[in-house]
């Protein structure tokens, strides 16, 4: 019968035309550039004589206002600074295999970038892989120190010493003697953030009360792009009699930012400057971030990459490097500013550890 | 989810059991009459106050109606004898389309709008394909998910990312649906709350929770469900859709132009779906962000096929997967701690009805034991650990459908193709 010729012939061609469509927009395998405008100078600077850059992005990519933005930060001031020969941005797609970002990677180092930079926990496993087949190549890899070899240097951060000094900014603007952590997925790296953060109230007032909650539970990583539930967890926190509640949960933060404005509370961004990212709106209830400064760490190891010598192993941005920090903007943590710095330069000197585990 | 496994042998009917169980408005009324009683006990003997309180009721709501709308889209696709496990990818068209048309237009109703054509398009799609072509219901919806996901990532590049607060994972922020309260019961109902009474104030706390700061795309959601019921069981044209999915053959040898009533099913189920996606970057977050959904839509489907593909069913089951979400979301340990004491007291309740009504000694013995266990479990911790709070809503759905299972009847034609003029 033609019909059914012809139906069958059709429903082929659909899913067929389906699958490629998922396929071309899933994943950014192709070395293409992101279409966002700050693009313009990707693969630009054309005359630098510096290194040839490949950057992976973890999710999000650049234009996520956070994690990964800031990486982009660094890149985009040493294409400035080192005269970069030619910078390479790829994306990782949500949900995408480990064997996706390996592919990613191997691009890079196949096109003759050199070094390359994985942003993110995620691609530990992928690089360790990949740096063992290019062992000409030089690789990096932010926030993660799993993946280790004579050509992969590590960019570590001391989340848990920033969030120390959050913790001690929301203990003394608390005026219920109670607080709240969002965290997005309980991983260990999310869990160095509220070690950090309860060490730091407590140690402005040891009897502070301090709520915790995970969103999601890995595998589930649903959590760090999930404000519905970021926003229902610190409705529940400030419901309890919480007054500040510091987030570190990605995305899901915009939900805790809107409980806070809703309970007339006070809440804590992380990663970067939340109070100049954040909706308009929202902006007055963060009075500081936690500044985690991956742009610092690109550039440094792209300046040591141009100059010929960058480190393998693992270099720790932390407190004294200025890898991490609070923000100031908006200036409502401006009449506590004294007793914070005291508490930073203590860390600082040594004369307080700490913890990063959840003690 | 062929149909093969959950045929019983009784007829294709919906009247088939109403000898054995009818559920009246009397019955209903007495049932959450228990429900709210038992959980005033549990709250009372174990001081989680977070069991009435009006925030929880409110996040409830608010996280029980993504799912109940992804529910119903999937009633009405399943209804018409098409199965929709494309519904997670339709919601994502629905949250791009929501925060796209409510910042275009600057008007959130322009947004609720959008979102609902944005999932009418997924479910368009899905019905051309499996439809009119015969594919496989399941290889389409799979598709669809996939296709959502892809499609939101590459519009919200090349549309969010170049408006100001924008990215490429996410919107900037959008102007929100009204918010309204009932006027004049929200302070006298916190202070009743407040005071801890036995029953009084959990009634007080769950009436404020339904009354106050109640956006208007929640009363719209809640609304659909009993107009989905009336359409789909009283009207001729529900009739008739719903006869696609038990016997099409049938249908159309009385003239239904069932290839029509399937479109309308599922692009129907797409909107429903899309609406649901809107909701969440409308009213439960204030912008788009790339993931959002998190599954809801599966769980949406799970809903309706715990509800027994009936619009009530389904409402109560995406309300006890809110609520428990809700809870497990505000205060996790506590919360959770205290439900094992509902948990015993209604095992408990069940073993005596089993010994005293029904006369089984040994099922009662077993029921009885597992009570005694869970009361345990409850009176040796003191708060039970993030690890399995987050899984409660998924455990006690996961329980009430293995429980429930045994009586759930699909429509019989259901998932499965159907050409037309074909013999049977």
């Amino acid at each position: 019968m033609l019909h059914n010729r012809f139906g069958r012939l059709a429903a082929t061609a659909l899913a067929g035309t389906m699958l490629m469509g998922a396929a071309a927009c899933g994943g950014s395998e192709e070395p293409t550039t992101t279409a966002s405008p700050g693009d313009a100078a990707t693969s630009a600077a054309p005359g630098g004589t510096g290194p040839k850059v490949g950057l992976a992005y973890d999710i999000g990519g650049r234009g996520d206002q956070s994690f990964n933005d800031a990486a982009a930060a660094g890149l985009d001031k040493a294409k400035a600074e080192l005269g970069l020969a030619e910078a390479k941005e790829l994306e990782a797609g949500n949900g995408e295999t480990d064997a996706a970002k390996e592919e990613r990677l191997r691009l890079l180092a196949q096109g003759g970038y050199n070094p390359i930079i994985a942003v993110g926990f995620a691609y530990s496993g992928p690089l360790k892989k990949v740096a063992t087949e290019f062992p000409e190549v030089k690789f990096a890899i932010v926030d993660d120190e799993a993946a280790t070899g004579p050509n992969i240097s590590n960019l570590v951060f001391a989340e848990h010493e920033g969030s120390f000094l959050v913790g001690v900014a929301a203990a003394l603007k608390s005026e219920k003697n109670h607080v709240g952590f969002v965290g997005g997925v309980e991983v260990p790296l999310i869990k160095k953030f509220e070690a950090g953060f309860a060490a730091g109230a407590k140690a402005v007032k040891s009897d502070i009360k301090v709520d915790v909650k995970y969103l999601t539970q890995p595998p589930d990583f649903a959590g760090f792009a999930d404000p519905a539930k970021g926003k229902t967890a610190a409705e529940g926190m400030f419901d309890a009699g919480a007054d500040v509640v510091y987030h570190a949960a990605g995305g899901s933060g915009g939900g805790v930012f809107e409980a806070a404005k809703a309970a007339n509370g006070k809440a804590i961004g992380v990663d970067s400057d939340q109070a100049k990212t954040a909706a308009a709106d929202l902006q007055g209830v963060i009075m500081t971030s936690m500044l985690k400064k991956v742009d610092v760490a690109v550039f440094d190891f792209l300046k040591n990459a141009a100059a010929g010598a960058p480190k393998a192993g693992t270099t720790v941005y932390d407190l004294k490097a200025g890898g991490v920090d609070y923000s100031t903007t908006g200036g409502q943590v401006d009449d506590i500013k004294a007793k914070i710095d005291e508490y930073k330069q203590k860390v600082i000197s040594g004369e307080i550890t700490v913890p990063k585990e959840v003690g | 989810m062929s149909a093969s496994g959950l045929k019983t042998g009784q007829p294709p009917v919906e009247q088939a059991r109403s000898g054995a169980f009818k559920l009246t408005w009397r019955l209903l009324l007495i049932g959450i009459g228990a429900l709210v009683l038992l959980l005033s006990v549990t709250r009372f003997f174990t001081g989680a106050v977070d069991l009435t309180s009006a925030g929880a009721i409110n996040a409830a709501v608010a996280l029980a109606v993504p799912i109940g709308l992804a529910g119903l889209g999937g009633l009405w696709s399943e209804r018409a004898g098409v199965v929709n496990i494309g519904l997670e990818g339709m919601m994502i068209l629905g949250t791009w389309a929501g925060a796209w048309g409510a910042i275009q237009f600057a008007n959130p109703w322009m947004g609720v709008l959008a979102g609902a054509i944005g999932g009418a398009a997924g479910g368009l799609l899905h019905a051309v394909a499996t439809v009119t072509f015969g594919v496989d219901h399941i290889i389409s919806g799979v598709a669809i998910t996939i296709l959502g996901g892809g499609i939101t990532e590459f519009l919200s590049k090349v549309t969010f990312a170049e408006m100001p607060g924008g990215g490429d994972t996410q919107s900037p922020p959008v102007p929100k649906p009204q918010v309204v309260s009932l006027p004049g019961i929200g302070e006298p109902l916190a202070e009743l709350e407040s005071q801890r009474w036995f029953l009084i104030s959990d009634l007080a706390g769950i009436l404020r929770g339904l009354t106050t700061n109640v956006s208007l795309f929640t009363i719209l959601a809640v609304l659909l469900v009993p107009l989905t019921f009336y359409v789909l069981w009283r009207t001729a044209f529900g009739l008739r859709l719903r006869s696609c999915g038990e016997r099409p053959v049938a249908a159309e040898s009385l003239g239904v132009n069932v290839y029509t009533y399937k479109y309308a099913a599922v692009v129907i189920s797409g909107a429903l779906a899309g609406l649901g996606g809107a909701f969440l970057s409308l009213v439960a977050s204030s912008a788009y962000r790339e993931g959002q959904t998190g599954g809801r839509g599966f769980i949406g489907l799970a809903a309706m096929i715990f509800g027994n593909w009936r619009p009530g069913g389904l409402a109560g089951g995406a309300l006890l997967f809110g609520y428990t979400d809700g809870l497990q979301l505000r205060r996790g340990g506590e919360s959770v701690h205290a439900l094992l004491l509902l948990v015993a007291i209604l095992i408990a309740a069940v073993a005596v009805y089993q010994l005293v009504r029904q006369q089984r000694t040994q099922a009662a013995i077993i029921t009885g034991s597992a009570a005694v266990i869970v009361f345990a479990i409850f009176a040796l911790t003191d708060s039970v650990p993030g690890q399995f709070t987050s899984v409660t809503p998924h455990i006690t759905t996961l329980l009430v459908l293995s429980l429930a299972a045994q009586r759930l009847r699909m429509p019989a034609a259901d998932g499965l193709p159907y050409r037309k003029g074909q013999a049977k």
